[in-house]
Protein backbone atom coordinates (compact mmCIF):
# COMPACT_ATOMS: atom_id res chain seq x y z
CA UNK A 1 0.00 0.00 0.00
CA UNK A 2 1.51 3.38 -1.22
CA UNK A 3 0.57 6.93 -0.07
CA UNK A 4 0.84 9.08 -2.77
CA UNK A 5 3.05 12.20 -1.79
CA UNK A 6 1.97 15.47 -1.43
CA UNK A 7 2.46 17.54 -4.41
CA UNK A 8 4.78 20.31 -3.02
CA UNK A 9 7.05 16.78 -1.82
CA UNK A 10 6.47 15.29 -5.32
CA UNK A 11 7.96 18.39 -6.93
CA UNK A 12 11.06 18.18 -4.50
CA UNK A 13 11.31 15.09 -5.07
CA UNK A 14 11.82 15.14 -9.08
CA UNK A 15 13.64 18.34 -8.37
CA UNK A 16 16.40 16.06 -5.80
CA UNK A 17 16.26 13.00 -8.60
CA UNK A 18 17.47 15.30 -11.29
CA UNK A 19 20.50 16.69 -9.69
CA UNK A 20 21.03 13.09 -8.06
CA UNK A 21 21.14 12.02 -12.06
CA UNK A 22 23.53 14.11 -13.15
CA UNK A 23 27.38 14.13 -13.08
CA UNK A 24 27.41 17.71 -13.49
CA UNK A 25 25.24 19.07 -11.47
CA UNK A 26 26.34 16.81 -8.69
CA UNK A 27 29.71 18.24 -9.20
CA UNK A 28 28.16 21.96 -8.84
CA UNK A 29 26.73 21.19 -5.45
CA UNK A 30 30.35 19.06 -4.50
CA UNK A 31 31.25 21.45 -1.81
CA UNK A 32 27.95 22.36 -0.64
CA UNK A 33 26.12 20.72 2.10
CA UNK A 34 22.81 22.78 2.94
CA UNK A 35 19.25 22.54 4.33
CA UNK A 36 16.48 24.00 2.63
CA UNK A 37 13.44 24.86 3.82
CA UNK A 38 10.09 25.27 2.20
CA UNK A 39 7.02 26.61 3.87
CA UNK A 40 3.98 27.13 1.92
CA UNK A 41 2.26 30.61 3.21
CA UNK A 42 -0.90 29.59 2.03
CA UNK A 43 -1.73 25.72 3.17
CA UNK A 44 1.14 25.94 5.85
CA UNK A 45 2.83 22.60 4.15
CA UNK A 46 6.65 22.23 5.25
CA UNK A 47 8.86 19.81 3.28
CA UNK A 48 12.14 20.34 2.74
CA UNK A 49 15.91 19.01 0.98
CA UNK A 50 19.14 18.28 2.15
CA UNK A 51 22.34 18.31 0.25
CA UNK A 52 25.06 16.50 1.45
CA UNK A 53 28.28 14.74 0.08
CA UNK A 54 27.54 15.47 -3.73
CA UNK A 55 23.16 13.85 -3.17
CA UNK A 56 20.40 15.43 -2.93
CA UNK A 57 17.51 13.88 -0.54
CA UNK A 58 13.79 15.21 0.43
CA UNK A 59 12.87 15.79 4.13
CA UNK A 60 10.26 16.97 5.98
CA UNK A 61 11.58 20.14 6.38
CA UNK A 62 12.04 20.12 10.53
CA UNK A 63 15.67 20.77 10.49
CA UNK A 64 17.39 24.11 10.80
CA UNK A 65 17.99 25.52 7.35
CA UNK A 66 20.71 27.31 5.48
CA UNK A 67 17.82 28.70 3.08
CA UNK A 68 14.51 29.02 3.78
CA UNK A 69 11.72 29.38 0.84
CA UNK A 70 8.41 31.26 1.95
CA UNK A 71 5.61 31.00 -1.03
CA UNK A 72 2.32 29.98 -1.53
CA UNK A 73 2.04 26.02 -2.64
CA UNK A 74 1.09 26.86 -5.76
CA UNK A 75 4.39 28.86 -6.68
CA UNK A 76 6.73 26.45 -4.61
CA UNK A 77 4.98 23.37 -6.59
CA UNK A 78 5.79 25.41 -10.39
CA UNK A 79 9.63 26.37 -9.32
CA UNK A 80 10.15 23.12 -8.09
CA UNK A 81 8.83 21.27 -11.05
CA UNK A 82 9.93 23.49 -13.30
CA UNK A 83 7.14 25.13 -14.58
CA UNK A 84 8.25 28.71 -12.58
CA UNK A 85 11.18 30.28 -13.00
CA UNK A 86 12.18 31.45 -9.58
CA UNK A 87 14.08 34.90 -10.46
CA UNK A 88 11.03 36.74 -11.11
CA UNK A 89 9.16 35.59 -7.64
CA UNK A 90 12.43 36.30 -5.83
CA UNK A 91 12.42 39.81 -7.75
CA UNK A 92 8.63 40.53 -7.05
CA UNK A 93 8.19 39.45 -3.32
CA UNK A 94 5.75 36.76 -4.31
CA UNK A 95 9.11 34.34 -3.20
CA UNK A 96 10.57 35.20 0.09
CA UNK A 97 13.78 33.69 0.54
CA UNK A 98 16.53 33.95 3.55
CA UNK A 99 19.96 32.54 2.95
CA UNK A 100 23.52 34.07 2.05
CA UNK A 101 23.40 35.61 -1.45
CA UNK A 102 25.61 32.97 -2.67
CA UNK A 103 23.17 30.33 -1.49
CA UNK A 104 20.28 31.27 -3.13
CA UNK A 105 22.38 32.13 -6.22
CA UNK A 106 23.64 28.78 -6.54
CA UNK A 107 19.75 27.12 -5.51
CA UNK A 108 18.86 29.77 -9.20
CA UNK A 109 21.47 28.26 -10.57
CA UNK A 110 20.87 24.46 -10.13
CA UNK A 111 17.09 25.12 -11.36
CA UNK A 112 18.27 26.90 -14.43
CA UNK A 113 20.44 24.61 -15.31
CA UNK A 114 17.86 21.79 -15.02
CA UNK A 115 15.26 23.46 -16.60
CA UNK A 116 16.45 26.71 -18.15
CA UNK A 117 16.04 27.49 -22.21
CA UNK B 1 35.70 60.37 -39.00
CA UNK B 2 37.27 63.47 -38.58
CA UNK B 3 36.73 64.55 -34.83
CA UNK B 4 34.89 66.84 -33.51
CA UNK B 5 35.33 70.82 -34.58
CA UNK B 6 33.43 74.21 -34.20
CA UNK B 7 32.29 76.49 -36.75
CA UNK B 8 35.65 78.39 -36.68
CA UNK B 9 37.01 75.22 -36.98
CA UNK B 10 39.05 74.92 -33.49
CA UNK B 11 38.31 71.60 -31.73
CA UNK B 12 36.05 71.68 -28.74
CA UNK B 13 36.79 70.17 -25.55
CA UNK B 14 34.75 66.81 -24.89
CA UNK B 15 33.43 65.80 -21.63
CA UNK B 16 33.11 62.03 -21.04
CA UNK B 17 32.01 61.05 -17.95
CA UNK B 18 31.77 57.88 -16.60
CA UNK B 19 29.32 56.80 -13.57
CA UNK B 20 30.36 53.49 -11.83
CA UNK B 21 29.32 51.07 -9.02
CA UNK B 22 32.19 50.43 -7.73
CA UNK B 23 34.01 52.75 -5.13
CA UNK B 24 33.96 56.41 -5.17
CA UNK B 25 37.50 55.82 -3.51
CA UNK B 26 38.61 55.31 -7.22
CA UNK B 27 37.16 58.32 -8.79
CA UNK B 28 39.63 60.50 -10.30
CA UNK B 29 39.56 63.04 -13.66
CA UNK B 30 42.05 63.79 -16.06
CA UNK B 31 43.08 65.73 -19.34
CA UNK B 32 44.02 64.03 -22.46
CA UNK B 33 44.40 64.86 -26.13
CA UNK B 34 44.02 62.25 -28.89
CA UNK B 35 43.36 62.25 -31.85
CA UNK B 36 43.33 65.68 -32.33
CA UNK B 37 40.64 66.33 -29.71
CA UNK B 38 40.92 67.23 -26.17
CA UNK B 39 39.30 65.33 -23.55
CA UNK B 40 37.34 65.76 -20.22
CA UNK B 41 37.37 62.61 -18.77
CA UNK B 42 35.91 62.16 -15.55
CA UNK B 43 34.80 59.05 -12.94
CA UNK B 44 32.45 59.06 -10.58
CA UNK B 45 31.63 56.12 -8.08
CA UNK B 46 28.66 55.96 -6.36
CA UNK B 47 29.49 52.69 -4.01
CA UNK B 48 27.16 50.24 -5.64
CA UNK B 49 24.04 52.40 -5.19
CA UNK B 50 22.40 51.90 -8.52
CA UNK B 51 19.44 54.75 -7.89
CA UNK B 52 22.49 57.03 -7.01
CA UNK B 53 23.66 56.18 -10.76
CA UNK B 54 20.40 56.39 -12.26
CA UNK B 55 20.03 59.89 -10.56
CA UNK B 56 23.45 61.04 -11.59
CA UNK B 57 22.88 59.68 -15.03
CA UNK B 58 19.98 61.70 -15.40
CA UNK B 59 21.66 64.55 -13.89
CA UNK B 60 24.50 64.32 -16.62
CA UNK B 61 21.94 63.58 -19.79
CA UNK B 62 22.07 66.36 -21.96
CA UNK B 63 25.26 67.84 -20.51
CA UNK B 64 27.77 66.10 -21.48
CA UNK B 65 29.36 64.05 -24.49
CA UNK B 66 28.82 60.51 -23.58
CA UNK B 67 28.34 58.38 -20.40
CA UNK B 68 29.97 55.61 -20.04
CA UNK B 69 28.32 52.92 -17.43
CA UNK B 70 31.54 51.12 -15.04
CA UNK B 71 30.59 47.77 -12.97
CA UNK B 72 27.89 46.55 -15.00
CA UNK B 73 27.03 45.71 -18.19
CA UNK B 74 23.95 46.80 -20.53
CA UNK B 75 24.14 44.12 -22.47
CA UNK B 76 25.98 40.40 -22.50
CA UNK B 77 26.60 38.89 -26.03
CA UNK B 78 27.35 35.32 -26.65
CA UNK B 79 27.22 34.04 -30.15
CA UNK B 80 24.35 35.21 -31.79
CA UNK B 81 22.04 35.79 -28.93
CA UNK B 82 21.98 39.09 -26.94
CA UNK B 83 20.73 39.41 -23.69
CA UNK B 84 19.81 42.90 -22.06
CA UNK B 85 20.40 43.46 -18.53
CA UNK B 86 17.83 44.98 -16.50
CA UNK B 87 19.54 46.57 -14.16
CA UNK B 88 21.98 47.94 -17.09
CA UNK B 89 18.76 48.98 -19.65
CA UNK B 90 17.36 51.29 -16.41
CA UNK B 91 20.44 53.24 -16.32
CA UNK B 92 20.84 53.48 -19.96
CA UNK B 93 17.27 54.49 -20.15
CA UNK B 94 18.06 57.15 -17.53
CA UNK B 95 19.39 59.33 -20.65
CA UNK B 96 17.34 60.51 -23.45
CA UNK B 97 19.94 62.68 -25.30
CA UNK B 98 23.06 61.77 -24.40
CA UNK B 99 24.60 58.24 -25.19
CA UNK B 100 25.17 56.00 -22.60
CA UNK B 101 27.80 53.31 -23.19
CA UNK B 102 28.78 50.03 -21.29
CA UNK B 103 32.33 49.59 -22.95
CA UNK B 104 31.04 46.42 -24.66
CA UNK B 105 32.61 47.10 -28.07
CA UNK B 106 35.64 47.96 -27.41
CA UNK B 107 36.06 44.85 -25.21
CA UNK B 108 35.13 43.28 -28.30
CA UNK B 109 37.58 44.78 -30.11
CA UNK B 110 41.04 45.70 -28.28
CA UNK B 111 40.72 42.39 -26.22
CA UNK B 112 40.75 40.38 -29.39
CA UNK B 113 43.71 42.99 -29.81
CA UNK B 114 45.75 42.06 -26.72
CA UNK B 115 45.27 38.08 -27.37
CA UNK B 116 46.63 38.70 -30.70
CA UNK B 117 49.44 40.79 -29.23
CA UNK B 118 50.27 37.95 -26.80
CA UNK B 119 50.03 35.72 -29.50
CA UNK B 120 52.44 37.56 -31.72
CA UNK B 121 54.90 37.76 -28.32
CA UNK B 122 54.36 33.92 -27.78
CA UNK B 123 53.31 34.48 -24.69
CA UNK B 124 49.70 32.66 -25.92
CA UNK B 125 49.47 29.81 -28.17
CA UNK B 126 48.14 26.36 -28.97
CA UNK B 127 48.18 24.00 -25.58
CA UNK B 128 48.88 27.74 -23.37
CA UNK B 129 46.81 26.88 -19.87
CA UNK B 130 44.85 30.51 -19.29
CA UNK B 131 42.35 30.97 -16.65
CA UNK B 132 39.74 33.34 -17.91
CA UNK B 133 38.22 34.35 -14.75
CA UNK B 134 34.61 35.30 -16.37
CA UNK B 135 34.08 35.51 -20.30
CA UNK B 136 30.29 36.39 -20.32
CA UNK B 137 31.15 39.48 -19.90
CA UNK B 138 33.49 39.58 -22.74
CA UNK B 139 32.68 36.84 -25.35
CA UNK B 140 35.20 38.02 -27.33
CA UNK B 141 38.21 37.67 -25.53
CA UNK B 142 36.89 34.37 -24.88
CA UNK B 143 36.20 34.00 -28.31
CA UNK B 144 39.75 35.40 -29.31
CA UNK B 145 41.82 33.12 -26.69
CA UNK B 146 39.94 29.94 -28.23
CA UNK B 147 41.03 30.81 -31.93
CA UNK B 148 44.50 30.96 -30.35
CA UNK B 149 44.44 27.27 -29.55
CA UNK B 150 45.03 27.92 -25.35
CA UNK B 151 43.74 25.57 -22.92
CA UNK B 152 41.28 27.61 -21.47
CA UNK B 153 39.17 27.15 -17.88
CA UNK B 154 36.37 29.89 -18.00
CA UNK B 155 35.99 30.72 -14.39
CA UNK B 156 32.43 32.04 -14.63
CA UNK B 157 30.20 29.48 -12.35
CA UNK B 158 33.33 29.68 -9.77
CA UNK B 159 34.00 33.86 -9.63
CA UNK B 160 30.53 35.08 -10.34
CA UNK B 161 28.50 32.29 -8.10
CA UNK B 162 31.27 30.34 -5.88
CA UNK B 163 30.44 27.09 -7.83
CA UNK B 164 33.86 24.75 -7.95
CA UNK B 165 32.65 24.02 -11.73
CA UNK B 166 35.82 24.75 -14.22
CA UNK B 167 33.98 25.73 -18.09
CA UNK B 168 36.38 23.84 -20.40
CA UNK B 169 35.10 24.55 -23.40
CA UNK B 170 33.53 27.92 -25.50
CA UNK B 171 30.70 25.31 -26.11
CA UNK B 172 29.86 24.29 -22.53
CA UNK B 173 30.07 27.69 -22.22
CA UNK B 174 27.85 28.99 -24.36
CA UNK B 175 25.21 26.38 -23.48
CA UNK B 176 25.04 27.37 -19.72
CA UNK B 177 24.89 31.01 -20.86
CA UNK B 178 21.54 30.30 -23.17
CA UNK B 179 20.06 28.33 -20.12
CA UNK B 180 20.70 31.01 -17.66
CA UNK B 181 20.67 34.09 -18.61
CA UNK B 182 17.81 34.93 -20.18
CA UNK B 183 16.76 34.88 -16.08
CA UNK B 184 20.06 35.62 -14.09
CA UNK B 185 19.72 39.27 -16.77
CA UNK B 186 16.64 40.13 -14.30
CA UNK B 187 18.91 39.76 -10.93
CA UNK B 188 20.34 42.83 -9.17
CA UNK B 189 23.83 43.02 -10.56
CA UNK B 190 25.16 43.37 -7.06
CA UNK B 191 24.26 39.68 -6.71
CA UNK B 192 26.66 38.79 -9.82
CA UNK B 193 29.41 41.61 -9.85
CA UNK B 194 31.45 42.33 -6.82
CA UNK B 195 29.78 46.34 -6.37
CA UNK B 196 30.67 48.96 -3.96
CA UNK B 197 32.49 48.14 -0.96
CA UNK B 198 32.74 44.41 -2.00
CA UNK B 199 35.42 45.48 -4.33
CA UNK B 200 38.01 46.20 -1.66
CA UNK B 201 36.99 42.68 0.30
CA UNK B 202 40.32 40.89 1.50
CA UNK B 203 40.56 38.02 -1.46
CA UNK B 204 39.24 34.40 -0.75
CA UNK B 205 42.21 32.20 -2.46
CA UNK B 206 39.64 29.10 -2.43
CA UNK B 207 40.66 28.60 -6.07
CA UNK B 208 44.28 29.13 -5.56
CA UNK B 209 44.88 25.85 -8.42
CA UNK B 210 43.31 27.29 -10.89
CA UNK B 211 45.68 30.72 -10.86
CA UNK B 212 48.23 28.29 -10.08
CA UNK B 213 48.52 25.78 -13.25
CA UNK B 214 47.65 28.60 -15.40
CA UNK B 215 50.37 30.80 -17.30
CA UNK B 216 47.90 33.64 -18.13
CA UNK B 217 45.29 35.03 -16.28
CA UNK B 218 42.46 36.67 -18.14
CA UNK B 219 39.62 38.70 -17.29
CA UNK B 220 37.89 41.27 -14.97
CA UNK B 221 39.99 43.20 -12.43
CA UNK B 222 37.81 43.05 -9.44
CA UNK B 223 37.05 39.30 -10.19
CA UNK B 224 40.88 38.33 -10.56
CA UNK B 225 41.19 40.59 -7.37
CA UNK B 226 37.94 38.32 -5.85
CA UNK B 227 40.15 35.30 -5.19
CA UNK B 228 44.03 36.57 -5.82
CA UNK B 229 46.46 33.96 -4.27
CA UNK B 230 49.58 35.06 -2.89
CA UNK B 231 51.49 34.11 -5.17
CA UNK B 232 51.33 35.20 -9.19
CA UNK B 233 55.76 34.36 -10.11
CA UNK B 234 55.81 34.65 -13.42
CA UNK B 235 52.65 35.04 -14.48
CA UNK B 236 50.98 37.10 -17.49
CA UNK B 237 47.73 39.40 -16.02
CA UNK B 238 45.72 40.92 -19.06
CA UNK B 239 42.34 42.59 -17.80
CA UNK B 240 41.02 46.06 -18.24
CA UNK B 241 40.72 48.57 -15.65
CA UNK B 242 43.76 48.84 -12.99
CA UNK B 243 44.89 51.30 -10.45
CA UNK B 244 48.71 52.22 -9.52
CA UNK B 245 47.35 50.24 -6.10
CA UNK B 246 46.26 47.29 -7.87
CA UNK B 247 49.83 47.16 -10.36
CA UNK B 248 51.07 47.23 -7.05
CA UNK B 249 49.32 44.01 -5.33
CA UNK B 250 50.41 42.34 -8.93
CA UNK B 251 53.82 43.26 -9.02
CA UNK B 252 53.97 42.04 -4.92
CA UNK B 253 52.75 38.64 -6.32
CA UNK B 254 55.77 38.39 -8.28
CA UNK B 255 53.32 38.94 -11.11
CA UNK B 256 55.64 39.46 -14.57
CA UNK B 257 53.61 40.92 -16.91
CA UNK B 258 50.41 43.01 -17.01
CA UNK B 259 48.83 43.84 -20.08
CA UNK B 260 46.08 46.38 -20.05
CA UNK B 261 43.20 46.26 -23.15
CA UNK B 262 42.81 50.18 -22.69
CA UNK B 263 45.80 52.33 -22.28
CA UNK B 264 46.83 53.83 -19.27
CA UNK B 265 46.48 58.05 -19.23
CA UNK B 266 47.83 59.66 -16.37
CA UNK B 267 48.82 56.72 -14.46
CA UNK B 268 46.02 54.50 -14.96
CA UNK B 269 44.32 52.32 -17.28
CA UNK B 270 40.61 53.49 -18.10
CA UNK B 271 37.67 50.90 -18.10
CA UNK B 272 36.52 50.17 -21.37
CA UNK B 273 33.25 52.27 -21.25
CA UNK B 274 35.27 54.98 -20.37
CA UNK B 275 36.95 54.41 -23.91
CA UNK B 276 33.71 53.48 -25.71
CA UNK B 277 32.37 57.21 -24.38
CA UNK B 278 35.25 59.03 -25.83
CA UNK B 279 35.03 57.14 -28.99
CA UNK B 280 31.17 58.27 -29.42
CA UNK B 281 31.98 61.72 -27.88
CA UNK B 282 34.94 62.00 -30.54
CA UNK B 283 32.82 60.31 -33.71
CA UNK B 284 29.80 62.51 -32.64
CA UNK B 285 27.61 58.98 -32.74
CA UNK B 286 27.37 56.05 -34.33
CA UNK B 287 24.09 56.20 -35.97
CA UNK B 288 21.25 54.07 -34.52
CA UNK B 289 21.63 51.34 -32.37
CA UNK B 290 22.34 50.34 -29.52
CA UNK B 291 26.41 49.49 -30.46
CA UNK B 292 28.87 50.86 -33.09
CA UNK B 293 29.75 48.38 -35.43
CA UNK B 294 32.93 46.60 -34.93
CA UNK B 295 34.40 48.52 -38.07
CA UNK B 296 33.50 51.69 -37.28
CA UNK B 297 34.26 51.86 -33.51
CA UNK B 298 37.60 50.19 -34.73
CA UNK B 299 38.65 53.33 -36.85
CA UNK B 300 37.56 55.18 -34.21
CA UNK B 301 40.24 53.35 -31.76
CA UNK B 302 42.97 54.08 -34.27
CA UNK B 303 42.66 57.49 -34.91
CA UNK B 304 42.49 57.93 -31.28
CA UNK B 305 45.43 55.77 -31.13
CA UNK B 306 44.09 54.16 -28.59
CA UNK B 307 45.20 50.19 -27.88
CA UNK B 308 46.12 47.60 -25.42
CA UNK B 309 49.30 48.64 -23.13
CA UNK B 310 51.70 46.06 -21.70
CA UNK B 311 54.44 46.44 -19.05
CA UNK B 312 57.10 44.55 -17.18
CA UNK B 313 56.32 44.12 -13.52
CA UNK B 314 59.43 44.50 -10.88
CA UNK B 315 58.60 45.96 -7.29
CA UNK B 316 61.53 48.66 -7.87
CA UNK B 317 59.51 49.93 -10.38
CA UNK B 318 56.19 50.08 -9.14
CA UNK B 319 56.96 51.02 -5.55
Amino acid sequence: LSVAADPLTEALTGFAARINEDARLRQMISDWDRTVRCVATDSGRVAGLKVEASQVSVTGGGEAEDILLEAVEPLLVGMFSGEVSPTEPYMDGRLRVRGTQEDVLRLDFLSLMIWGE
Amino acid sequence: VTGPTEAAGAPRTLRVVSVSLGSSRRDHAVRVVRGGARFEVERRGVDGDLAAAEAAVRALDGRVDAIGLGGLDITLRVRDRVFTLSDGARLRDAASITPVVDGGGVKDTLERRAVEGLVAEGILGPGVEVLCVSALDRFGMAEALDGAGCAVVYGDLMFTAGIPYPIRSLDELAEMAHRILPQFAKLPISMLYPVGAAQERPPDPRFAPYYERAAVIAGDFHLIRRHLPDRLDGKTVLTNTTTAEDVRWLAERGCARLVTTTPVLEGRSFGANVIEAMAWAYAGGFGPGAAPAAEALSTVLDRLAIGPASRTLSLPEVS
